[in-house]
């Protein structure tokens, strides 16, 4: 394995810089996977049947404040990256741990959400606009949760092994799709929420 | 400590988060839908691109040609499905 000092350590080998393009590619499917799931949502908001409209339970607080607690821990995960790249793995740690607590924290606001719209009978089977919404916001969440649990076992590795090619690899990685599912959520916030309480 | 805040990234969470408030205009201030659209479409794919370049690192290393073209690629893909689908399905044409 040919090590290139002068490139970050993410970066510092063939292999890596193979990961890193392979999962660019991954990402531009997510943006189509995205794509249809608005272009759902475009077709299908306002055919809400006996159910309740956009406007009528969309609420700006919990909207705001997962959009708050998603863009700091966008900007922590990038303060980790940064942290990694200075041989810090301290502070690193610390910036990932951060933000997947934020993370979870954007997932207890999501879940309470989910909740009230049910509770207030805009469940997933009420209308084609509750079902269409739930699962964009849903297929969303399930990669913040999923995400949780990756940037997790992130954490543990760097822990036990320390800052190599590998783990800051796999760490840059990490950071690549948590900053994905920010931009994300920045139109989901923008073209369902801020659009439908317009 | 201070080595540990960048400034460009430091700026443009500051940068993302006025974004933010910008698209709030929306909601807190009466205008046509089409103003609204108009605010919402700049500062969203502004957000994006802040994101891209300020914290995914697209564009600093060699890679950055392959990078940016599979994302023009999976955003041109994302816009005919998106406006394909308005086409068809909401402005009737």
């Amino acid at each position: 394995m040919k090590i290139d000092h002068s490139l970050p350590l993410e970066y510092s080998t063939d292999q890596n810089q193979y990961n890193i393009l392979g999962f660019w590619i991954f990402l531009g499917a997510e943006i189509m996977l995205f794509a249809t799931l608005f272009a759902t949502y475009f077709t299908l908001f306002n055919r809400t049947g006996s159910g309740p409209s956009g406007a009528e339970i969309f609420e700006i607080t919990p909207v705001l404040i997962e959009t708050l607690l998603l863009l700091t821990s966008s900007f922590t995960i990038g303060l980790g990256v940064h942290a990694m790249r200075l041989g810090n793995k301290k502070a690193m740690l610390t910036f990932f741990s951060i933000t997947l607590l934020l993370g979870l924290a954007f997932l207890g606001v999501e879940i309470y959400e989910f909740v009230h719209y049910v509770h207030i009978g805009a469940g997933i089977q009420t209308s084609a606009f509750t079902s269409i919404l739930l699962t964009t916001l849903g297929t969303h969440g399930a990669h913040v949760t999923l995400g949780l649990f990756w940037g997790l076992f992130i954490i543990l590795q760097v822990k036990k092994r320390g800052l190599t090619p590998q783990t800051a690899n796999k760490s840059f990685i990490f950071s690549l799709y948590w900053h994905f599912l920010d931009v994300v959520w920045i139109f989901i916030f923008s073209f369902i929420y801020l659009k439908g309480m317009m | 400590m201070k080595e540990l805040f960048p400034a460009k990234q430091v700026i443009g969470f500051a940068f993302s988060l006025l974004l933010t408030v910008i698209a709030l205009a929306v909601y807190f201030l009466d205008m046509s839908f089409q103003t609204g659209m108009t605010i919402l479409l700049v500062t969203a794919f502004v957000q994006a691109g802040v994101q891209l370049t300020v914290f995914m690192h697209a564009g600093e290393t060699d890679d950055r040609g392959a990078i940016y073209l599979n994302v023009y690629y999976g955003l041109i893909i994302a816009l005919v499905t998106i406006f394909g689908t308005l086409l068809a399905m909401v402005w009737d044409m």
